[in-house]
């Protein structure tokens, strides 16, 4: 009870300094999201999702100062169509779940483009923190608001392919990030 | 065309493409069993994607080897073969070509079940032929497995068979089929 009653202050906290900072509460809504990969194995792209994150963002396009973006990525939730593949990906020498189980991106800077907005970011994978950029689109709606960009990273950056796994030969270093965010207004 | 008598060898183009498979396919065998010898890992990775860069090469020249078939005439049983020799014969060069087609492509089809994209080289992407689904590869992977082993047999008839003509009969029905043997001129 004590906890809920600090979560709902910590809430209503939270609310008062996006207003404050004139950006928007949002949350992603989990169903009609989707948070996309797109690795090269073998001279091939192969796509995969992680269906479990939460993604919390403050936002307006003309209080950028103030804005965030902030995801936390549950990786166990890894699906790229092939058990054996993803079984593979949770093991030590790649994501290693059992020590990392999350994934954390959150924005530092956000900056107005010419075709959207791009921002500086950390995240942090496998235990390793590293800046990422992202470019994104935000377009507001009734209901809220859509939120979908791209990102490109290295995976050895982070450690993502141990042992064998280290080579680029079969598995290409570089990895895209598809997003695509359904944003509803916290209440 | 009609009034053209047979030839008596088969031309450089058809011995090219017979001697080129031929050597691919034993290529093919020997990579398969080797990488289902490994666990799921980089090298089995890298050994399937040459499997599956070599089993394309085999269905593009399998296109032309049919092509090339379909307008040459190939040069005729040798006389004195009895009338099951010569159904057998052609039951078996029949069989080949439907081979030369069906493994590379139940491959193929494999690869685009368990969502692991098929590339040329690392050069190219072929197109997935089927959308990703964990019991069709199962059906798939019996399929291509069985046919490798029916490959194998009948591979090993046309060799004895081969070897026979040539040792036991005596005919040309082998030398005709060999480069560098000039000894039969082509009438």
């Amino acid at each position: 009870m004590r906890n809920l009653h600090l979560a709902a202050t910590g809430a209503i906290l939270l609310c008062a300094a996006a207003a404050a900072a004139g950006t928007a509460g949002y949350s992603a809504d989990a169903t009609q999201s989707s948070l996309e990969f797109v690795g090269v194995q073998a001279g091939a792209e192969f796509k995969g999702v992680f269906h479990k994150f939460t993604a919390n963002v403050d936002f307006a396009p003309d209080a950028l100062a103030g804005s965030r973006i902030d995801v936390q990525i549950e990786m166990n939730s890894v699906d790229s169509r092939d058990a054996d593949r993803d079984t593979t990906m949770r093991g030590k020498d790649i994501f290693d779940v059992a020590h990392n189980p999350t994934a954390h991106y959150v924005t530092r800077a956000i900056t107005k483009t010419a075709s959207g907005f791009s921002a500086v970011g950390t995240l942090t994978l496998r235990g390793v923190a590293k800046d990422v950029p992202i470019d994104f689109q935000f377009v507001p709606s009734a209901a809220g608001a859509k939120l979908t960009g791209t990102a490109r990273l290295k995976r050895l950056d982070f450690g993502v392919g141990q042992g064998d796994w280290k080579s680029t030969e079969t598995i290409g270093d570089g990895v895209k990030i598809n997003f695509s965010l359904v944003l509803k207004p916290k209440t | 065309m009609p009034n053209q008598p047979p030839p008596t060898r088969y031309s450089a183009v058809a011995q090219g493409l017979h001697w080129a498979i031929a050597a691919l396919i034993v290529v093919q065998f020997t990579l398969a069993w080797s990488a289902d010898d490994l666990p799921l890992g980089a090298r089995k990775l890298a050994l399937l994607a040459r499997h599956k860069s070599f089993g394309m090469t085999i269905l593009m020249l399998a296109v032309l080897r049919l092509l090339w078939r379909l307008f040459n005439r190939p040069p005729e049983l040798p006389p004195g073969m009895t009338n099951i020799e010569r159904q057998l014969a052609r039951a078996t060069h029949g069989l080949f070509y439907v081979f030369l087609f069906i493994m590379p492509l139940t491959g193929w089809m494999m690869s685009s079940a368990k969502n692991y994209s098929v590339s040329w080289f690392n050069l190219f992407a072929w197109p997935d032929l089927i959308a990703p689904d964990e019991q069709a590869f199962n059906l798939l992977k019996a399929a291509h497995d069985t046919l490798s082993w029916l490959l194998f047999a009948v591979a090993v008839l046309h060799i004895l068979a081969a070897l026979k003509h040539h040792f036991w009969n005596k005919d040309d029905v082998l030398k005709r089929m060999l480069p560098f043997n000039k000894s039969e001129k082509r009438s």
